[in-house]
């Protein structure tokens, strides 16, 4: 009864039971409003990864295991490894049309796009970008097979036919020269890097420059989409991406030193901005007067402790080897804590791209091996990541 | 027809929001859910009976928002012995909003972990029980919220006063 509780509202500082019913409302309004925002705005954020991340996980299931790894491993021949893959719905359609390393390709690139397609809008921006690995890779090999004479028969052969210049690859295909090969791009965003280094390939007649001007400007364009930005998917992205980055330059940079070449002749070939590499320490590292300086000088990144776990087998053999194995290394591992990191965002994405890419890495090299007659098994299992 | 009083309208109040925010965040939790669940049968279509199973669960909040409202419906508007005082309208919204928030909570909270689990069922289908137990434990939430709106309502009079 209104009676009974006017006292009480009135001992509160209401004025009357409506303005107490009013404040009530308010108060209760506020706190729904205040709860909606936090509780649902975490959701929003992950929903976009529900589906994707839904999709990649099954086809991490289907990834090939360590003990299948080790059956295709032993077999006797080529055929044999065919006949096992056979076995997977993923390279089954692959491996009866093409030959092995392209069906390996093929099978990568539809990972890639179909990453793509799936991914939230958010990111898909940058998968996007990935995709165009395979333009330029189908560039590079135009480039080369124009330039080594080889048939159009046997240049289509090379092409994977995913990306975005998938409509004039049979055009490409029938192109007289390396010029003309450049000339029917003329539409795409690759003609001006190209045409900025045809004049050093005219000179020197070597494919170098084309090459390096195509995989600068991928790796660039691809940082840039990820830098600046507050979105903590995208940040998870940038670390993974960004590492493969720094690793494609320190590779560079120790070959370089191996060979005794100075900062000058490799900075073309190098990506400027790194992720923990820059520009200016890249300098510093060329700068360095042997690899064990090198490595010296990378402490302080994730990759130094790495690198110096291995420094003694490189002062017993002399060769960078090690160094590649433990910068593999990193990235596996650096994959496996990232994929974690972010269950209902990219995190997924890393994990099943990360094995996806070491897959097909152990696959190619079990076929290269088998190819050459008579080389051990042991050797390659060596050289599995 | 029933005679609306301040009372019986705080009631209704009450019953709007135990299903409002129940109802909000199961079709939301749900949702997540069930978009994990199309993914992984795009995949792997024995995932179907896996998926609708998970995507069951957020329901369970809404549910209990709906049984809370018709308690209190039921008690205000079809309780002829009660009549709804304004103290009882505000023990109402106690109860509904009780119900309400906890059936929120609980829900957007199940629906990561149900979403989380439909990815590592697709992955490897072992994990099933553990699946279905993590994504389980954030209904307790929501039986708390329940039960003490249960208890504000008979215990107040509203429903067999």
């Amino acid at each position: 009864m209104p009676d009974t509780i006017n006292p009480t509202i009135t001992a509160m500082g209401f004025a009357s039971l409506e303005s107490f019913l009013m404040v009530l409302f308010i108060a209760i309004a506020l706190l729904a409003a205040f709860v909606i925002i936090v509780a649902v705005k975490p959701v929003y954020s992950m929903f976009p990864y529900a589906y994707p991340n839904a999709r990649l996980r099954a086809r991490i299931g289907r990834l090939i295991t360590a003990k299948q790894l080790s059956e295709i491993l032993d077999s006797d021949s080529l055929e044999e490894v065919k006949n096992y893959l056979r076995g997977f719905p993923e390279y089954a359609k692959y491996v009866d049309k093409y030959s092995l390393e392209k069906a390996l390709d093929m099978q990568l690139a539809e990972t890639y796009d179909l990453v793509a397609r799936i991914a939230p809008d958010s990111i898909k921006s940058i998968f996007l970008i990935l995709l165009k690995k395979w333009d330029i890779r189908n560039i590079k090999t135009l480039i080369t097979a124009k330039e080594s004479d080889l048939g159009p028969e046997k240049t289509a052969e090379l092409l994977i036919p995913f990306g975005e210049i998938t409509d004039v690859l049979e055009k490409l295909v029938e192109a007289e020269s390396v010029d003309d090969v450049i000339m029917e791009l003329e539409e795409t965003e690759y003609y001006p890097l190209l045409e900025e280094a045809l004049p050093d390939y005219e000179k020197t007649g070597m494919i170098l420059p084309l090459e390096a001007n195509l995989d600068k400007y991928f790796f660039e364009n691809l940082l840039k989409t990820l830098e600046d930005d507050s979105d903590e998917n995208k940040e998870l992205l940038y670390s993974y991406i960004g590492s493969q980055v720094d690793i494609t330059n320190l590779k560079i940079v120790l070959r370089a030193k191996m060979d005794d070449l100075q900062y000058e002749d490799i900075s073309s070939y190098l990506v400027s901005e790194g992720y923990q590499i820059r520009d200016w320490k890249l300098k510093d590292l060329m700068d360095a007067e042997n690899v064990p300086g090198i490595i010296s000088l990378l402490e302080g990144t994730d990759y130094g402790p790495y690198l110096e776990e291995v420094l003694s087998e490189y002062n017993k053999t002399g060769s960078i080897a090690p160094f590649e194995v433990a910068l593999a290394e990193y990235i596996t591992k650096t994959a496996k804590t990232l994929s974690r990191k972010k269950p209902l965002g990219t995190g997924p994405m890393i994990g099943f791209l990360s094995k996806k890419e070491a897959e097909i890495k152990n696959l190619k090299v079990i076929v290269r091996g088998k190819r050459e007659a008579g080389f051990p098994v042991s050797k390659i299992k060596e050289m599995l990541i | 027809m029933v005679e609306i009083t301040m009372g019986t309208a705080l009631l209704a109040v009450a019953a709007g929001i135990a299903i409002g925010f129940t109802g909000l965040g199961s079709s939301l939790g749900q949702s997540m859910v069930a978009t994990s669940s199309v993914g992984a049968v795009a995949e792997k279509s024995e995932m179907f009976a896996q998926g609708v199973l998970f995507s069951a669960l957020p329901e369970t909040q809404a549910i209990y928002g709906f049984l809370i409202a018709i308690l209190l419906i039921v008690g205000g508007f079809l309780g002829a012995e009660t009549t709804i005082t304004v103290e009882l309208g505000i023990v109402a919204i106690a109860a509904g909003t009780a119900m309400g928030l906890a059936g929120l909570g609980s829900s957007l909270g199940q629906s990561m972990v149900a979403s989380s689990s439909v990815g590592a069922v697709t992955e490897n289908p072992d994990m099933f029980a553990q699946g279905i137990l993590f994504s389980a434990l954030p209904e307790t939430q929501a039986i708390y919220g329940f039960l003490i709106a249960i208890l504000l309502i008979i215990f107040s009079g509203i429903l067999g006063g």
